[in-house]
């Protein structure tokens, strides 16, 4: 029998129902291959293995006497350290929240409970979720499994790395400029980030909330299906939820390329690798021998997504970390005794570099003087992109680009220009912007082995569409990629 | 961007800037700033102020009493808790 290790999502969950495969046995081999890896790829913050055991031998017995809670009941998931679980730390990969244990749980996670999922909680992540590497961690920096000298992406690199790692077959992670598509390019594997309003974000610690959405990463494309169905629809506790049809996993099914009309972008305007170019062009001749039609699309303001992104962003950080105050929880440093002190003291010393630069960059967008010329400018040009992308899905089915310019970069290559860092996520920023939904598909390797991304853009709440082209570009050679079975 | 206007921003925004941190968070930040200033090359004119405020999905809450967490389960996480109440250091300024 194949490695359990290696199984698929979909084949786990296959032989769980059918009694071929208990959760206690699929858990204890994951824990080993953690114990094995995780020392090199270092994407766990914590591994509590006595209550992870505990859930699936509670998944294992509901199964034994028919009282099964779903059928994902025993399946093991991985959650990213900036989403809430009862009486578990929720760090942020940031000193200021080191110790912090959540008193309630995430929609998202409440929902994965009552189907019965195996939760792996801390992975890692750049701190606060600002970051394209995941090394602005204040605890460790994350490799990438297919070359540990290299980043997983950023910010849910732990997300990914379990996956790509196979330490586990799903993980959940957040994306606010790109922070799930990169890393899944990066690391082989799927990684979805929803139309913006389709999950709860309620228990999420609050990076950028009107770009910020909760999503999946998964080792085959079914295991992003049942997630969305799983953790999507309206929650009275999250206003920003949407009214609209539930994603249903089912409705999924492979599209017919003749006659599709797929919007691409001109590469050489974008600074892509020689080797991812010339995926992107090899795909793209693909599909158009197999009937699909290509439209260039004019993406000349795809320019200005990321320094609009990073105004926005960072103004909507310096608001939503400024709880991070010293007072209610978390570190707390008392200075001079003077609250001013307090307050600044414990900040200054909880907070990373990443994290001070963006709210002083945010805090700068927004004070007197400025707000008008940077802020202000920024959400008009916000409303340009989300109307640009709505007149893209006029004219053609669905957007085809590369997920990120290059692939994996080396550990510490980029982190001393922030600006050729915030550029890793150049394809990915105006999805979060207009707010609608894009999948990175795993397409194929470059000269080195090194993972190329498949970016897939569909219209708002068009999750159907958008899941059904990937799962007919998982169906061609050319995408197909080899998880490693060694890390070194 | 000049040294005096970081250190405003960084008081305004409750973080200490050390005077060893000053310079090369200056050069960083003039560099961001100056990369942010694209977007002025951009017109926006055709865009109005109500668009910007545009949701297009909103799900309000009524304005119910509902359980919320429970202040022993609170208590569990605050720094210091004392007969029922969170304790926070004393400040008396003038």
């Amino acid at each position: 029998m194949k490695d359990l290790i290696f199984l698929t999502y979909s084949e786990i969950k296959t032989k769980l129902n059918d009694g071929s495969l208990k959760s206690k046995d699929l858990v204890s081999a994951y824990i080993k291959r953690i114990e094995t890896v995780d020392s090199k790829v270092k994407a766990f913050l914590e591994i509590n293995k006595d209550h992870i055991l505990k859930q699936a031998e509670e998944s294992d017995t509901r199964r034994k006497s028919g009282k099964l809670l779903s059928e994902f009941d025993g399946i093991p998931i991985g959650i990213k350290d900036n989403i809430c679980i009862t009486g578990e730390i929720t760090s942020c990969s940031s000193k200021i929240l080191e110790n912090f244990r959540s008193p309630y749980d995430a929609s998202v996670i409440q929902k994965l409970k009552d189907k019965g999922f195996v939760l792996f909680p801390r992975l890692n992540m750049d701190e606060f979720a600002m970051g394209s590497s995941t090394e602005n961690s204040a605890f460790q920096t994350t490799r990438n499994p297919f070359d540990t000298n290299r980043i997983p992406g950023g910010s849910s690199g732990g997300s990914a790395a379990v996956v790509a790692g196979s330490m586990l077959p799903i993980s959940l992670g957040s994306d606010t400029g790109g922070s799930i598509r990169q890393p899944a390019a990066l690391c082989g594997i799927w990684g979805l980030k929803p139309t913006y309003g389709r999950i709860s974000r309620y228990g999420l610690i609050a990076y950028a909330s009107s770009l910020d959405q909760i999503g999946p990463f998964s080792n085959d494309l079914q295991g992003i299906s049942d997630l969305l169905e799983i953790i999507s629809g309206l929650d009275h506790k999250d206003q920003t939820t949407a009214k609209v049809n539930p994603f249903e996993a089912n409705s999924v099914s492979s599209v017919e390329w003749k006659g599709k009309k797929i919007g691409i972008m001109k590469a050489e305007e974008f600074n892509f690798s020689t080797d991812v170019n010339k995926r992107y062009t090899d795909i793209l001749k693909e599909l158009e021998s197999k009937g699909a039609i290509l439209v260039p699309l004019d993406f000349s303001l795809l320019k200005y997504a990321i320094p609009v992104y990073y105004l926005i962003a960072t103004a909507e950080c310096s608001s939503n970390l400024s709880r991070f105050d010293g007072i209610r929880y978390g570190l707390r440093k008392e200075g001079s005794g003077k609250l001013d002190d307090l307050y600044s003291e414990s900040r200054t010393q909880g907070f990373g570099p990443e994290v001070k630069r963006r709210i002083l960059l945010g805090t700068f967008s927004l004070s007197s003087g400025y707000y008008d010329a940077y802020y202000g400018k920024a959400q008009k040009a916000r409303v340009l992109i989300r109307k640009q992308y709505a007149e893209f899905f006029k004219s053609v089915d669905i957007i085809f680009q590369p997920t990120s310019p290059t692939t994996a970069f080396k550990v510490g290559e980029k982190t001393k220009d922030p600006i050729q860092m915030y550029q890793a996520d150049i394809l990915t920023t105006s999805v979060n912007l207009a707010g609608v939904p894009a999948i990175s598909c795993p397409a194929g390797v470059d000269s080195t082995g090194l993972p190329i991304g498949l970016q897939i853009t569909s219209s708002h709440f068009d999750e159907t569409k958008l899941l059904s082209f990937a799962k007919s570009v998982s169906e061609l050679d050319i995408c197909k990629i080899t998880l490693p079975n060694e890390i070194t | 961007m000049d040294e005096k206007e970081l250190k405003n921003i960084a008081n305004l925004a409750k973080l200490n800037i050390e005077e060893a941190e000053v310079s090369s968070m200056l050069s960083d930040f003039s560099r961001i700033v100056q990369y942010v200033d694209e977007i002025k090359n951009l017109d926006t004119s055709s865009v109005g102020d109500d668009e910007i405020y545009e949701q297009i999905f909103y799900e309000l809450r009524k304005d119910l009493a509902e359980n919320g967490l429970k202040r022993d389960d609170l208590a569990k996480i605050a720094p210091l808790y004392e007969n029922g109440y969170v304790v926070v250091p004393k400040v008396i300024e003038t």
